[in-house]
């Protein structure tokens, strides 16, 4: 059942092939890192420009590793899983819904974005308490409106979580690895060795006008 | 477009019923129930959607993707594993299982017979001869009862013929990169692939348990990254020719890095061997490095239209490799009938150059053809010639039209190659003639057109 509606007018995930050992590192253990290629698994790297929420506007940053979805029936069957290590808004009120809602792992801090768009490109510069964290950037492709069906993971003590997100809107994906990134040193990228994270992403998605609908968090 | 507005491009037989092929063992896809239309999403997803699930059953995504699999079949999966009805010459006659008609003298561009060697008279007759003396199969491993003198006087010919002091036959290309590079790396021990180097490659690094890494493609610098200060044993494996995108590797910048760094470099000439270089003997030999390389694999499913796969080196190399490529241990040796077709092909390869002149003809005629209606080929520098569609959502309907309107080629989308670089894999041969590249182009060509993808 549909608990939360986000609409973005702007949205990025960025797709980098990680060590399979540091992205082991950072999901729980019920769960695996799906491998693109042998030892190299997926770091995402997302933000959104959130315009209309139950909080107001803000923008978000998602870390997240990408897992194999539950196994449901044809038809409800998600797309891909994602596992998010590390999440963080603008918004105090909305990490404090969304963690309470979702139990996704937010940082206490505040962190500011700049969504910097080109004809061609899209760039996201974020800090978080003044220092940076990440520039990354997706290039265009076709533009056509799509709606994925993706499931989000999450943990809370002992607990499991899982939710269906369904994403919609005017989206563009292609892997002619034309994107960057620079990733900081910072509190956000701690869990990771930057230098195990390619620095252009294999498959670039940009996403316009759209909503973010989660479905009621279930334990599994 | 139907094939009455195209016109009747090739003769079609229609199957007297769906149930005909029940009896030539074809039960299981002739006798599936045809589906409605895709629903909506379905042609969105993808193999690598049901590749992975959680859960605990390991039969849980079965069922999810035999439902996703019916649905999106007559949407275009359909146009994968069509049998032909033909040996797999310049026309074939291939099976449309959706409709259940044969469609006849379909002008070929998605076989591999790149010499047009798997159906010569020749060919066939030393095979009919071999079957007489030999019988069906080899009925052994290689290493037990498998091995014939066939066998034995094939490897010395085609080590003579790569002026290499020996060569090492294994039944199939992907079985030669397995046993060869999990034969050779253990744990511990460090190899670096190019990106796009195919399955087969991929799995002998995973065979192997070797750390693995991947550079970008043909970027020698990146290749130079990946094999920096690491202290233990390192191969680096590319390719030829690169199966997906017909272009080559930097050989000559590759065996810089490599020697800066002692490590061992290993060849896939499955696409190149018997057509590149003055004799035929590769990349190697076209790019003046036939010494340079550790290990020179290639197939003989390609150029010499049969089967098999082999590497060819120094004796130590190839006797250390016989002794523990398990992939080759393990398996039945080649049919003794295929070698003596193989063997006659090599013969044929090496008398008649001017089968390779002929397939450069034929790639500079299509390519010409191509570039003057600004089809996209990417960065193609041989005879297999991507013509790039980068419409993953319409690659299947323009497949159809193209198949529907008379030519058989098959299209590539995701996962096989990246998001949004679908295309039509287009394999040309020496044993094509002009009218026969003309038409077959202008049927693409017409579609492509339609789609708004070339002018």
């Amino acid at each position: 059942m549909p608990v939360g509606k986000y609409c973005f007018s702007t949205g990025v995930s960025a797709f980098f092939e990680m060590a399979t050992a540091d992205a082991r590192g950072v999901i729980p253990a019920y769960l695996q890192p799906i491998e693109v290629r042998h030892q190299r698994s997926v770091l995402t790297v997302t933000a959104f420009l959130f315009e209309d929420s139950v909080v107001g506007p803000y923008t978000e940053l998602m870390f997240a590793v990408v897992v194999p979805p539950m196994v449901e029936e044809w038809g409800h069957h998600a797309k891909a899983g994602f596992f998010p290590f590390l999440m963080a808004t603008s918004s105090a009120e909305a990490r404090r819904l969304r963690a309470e809602r979702y139990h996704f792992p937010y940082s206490d801090q505040d962190i500011d974005a700049q969504f910097i768009e080109t004809p061609e490109r899209l760039r996201v510069r974020a800090w978080g308490g003044g220092q940076p964290i990440v520039d990354f950037s997706v290039t265009q492709g076709a533009w056509e409106s799509t709606s994925h069906l993706l499931q989000s993971f999450a943990g809370y003590g002992k607990a499991r979580y899982r939710a269906n997100v369904q994403i919609s809107g005017q989206y563009t994906v292609h892997e002619n690895e034309r994107g960057s990134m620079i990733l900081y040193p910072h509190e956000f990228t701690r869990a990771i060795a930057p230098s195990e994270v390619a620095p252009y992403p294999f498959r670039e998605h940009w996403l316009k006008n759209g909503t973010e609908v989660f479905h009621s968090l279930e334990t599994f | 477009m139907s094939d009455q507005q195209n016109g009747p491009a090739t003769d079609v037989e229609t199957l007297s019923s769906p149930n005909r092929l029940s009896s030539e063992g074809s039960a299981s896809e002739a006798t599936m129930p045809e589906t409605q239309p895709s629903p909506p999403g379905a042609m969105e997803y993808d193999y690598t959607n049901f590749y992975f699930g959680a859960g605990e059953d390991p039969f849980a995504l079965i069922g999810p993707f035999d439902d996703w699999w019916r649905a999106v079949k007559p949407g275009g999966y359909y146009l994968y594993e069509l049998p032909l009805h033909s040996a797999p010459s310049t026309r074939v006659d291939v099976e449309d299982t959706k409709t259940h008609e044969v469609r006849r003298g379909l002008v070929n561009f998605a076989s591999y017979n790149y010499l047009g060697l798997s159906y010569r008279p020749e060919v066939k007759q030393a095979i009919k001869d071999a079957v007489d003396i030999y019988g069906g199969g080899a009925s052994g491993s290689p290493i037990l009862s498998g091995t014939t003198d066939l066998h034995r006087r094939f490897a010395d010919e085609l080590a003579a013929f790569k002026k290499k002091e020996a060569a090492l036959i294994f039944p199939t290309g992907y079985s030669a990169n397995v046993g060869t590079i999990a034969g050779l790396m253990r744990s511990g021990d460090l190899i670096v692939a190019d990106q796009y180097a195919h399955a087969s490659v991929v799995d002998g690094m995973i065979l192997s348990k070797a750390n693995s890494r991947f550079f970008r493609h043909n970027k020698v610098e990146d290749l130079n990254k990946k094999l920096a200060d690491f202290p233990g044993k390192k191969l680096v494996v590319v390719e030829g020719v690169y199966s997906m995108d017909g272009d080559q590797p930097p050989l000559a910048d590759i065996v810089e890095v490599c020697r800066k760094h002692s490590a061992r470099l290993m060849i896939d000439e499955a696409h190149s061997a018997f057509l590149f270089g003055e004799n035929g003997r590769g990349v190697v030999e076209s790019q003046g490095l036939e010494d340079e390389v550790d290990i020179h694999l290639g197939t003989f499913s390609k150029s010499l239209g049969g089967q098999g796969g082999y590497i060819a080196g120094s004796a130590q190399m190839i006797n250390y490799i016989r002794g523990f490529s398990r992939s080759r241990f393990f398996s039945c040796a080649l049919s003794p009938v295929v070698v003596a077709g193989l063997r006659k092909a090599l013969e044929l390869a090496q008398r008649e150059p001017e089968l390779r002149a002929k397939l450069w003809h034929n790639v500079a005629f299509m390519m010409a053809k191509l570039a003057d209606h600004g089809v996209p080929v990417g960065d193609t520098t041989s005879q297999v010639i991507p013509i790039m569609v980068r419409d993953d959502a319409r690659i299947f309907q323009m497949a159809e039209e193209v198949f529907r309107g008379g030519v058989f080629i098959n299209p590539v989308k995701y996962p096989a190659v990246g998001k949004h670089k679908s295309r039509f894999r287009m394999s040309i041969s020496a044993a094509h003639t002009e009218e026969e590249l003309d038409r077959g182009a202008d049927i693409i060509i017409g579609v492509l057109k339609r789609y708004g993808v070339c002018r």
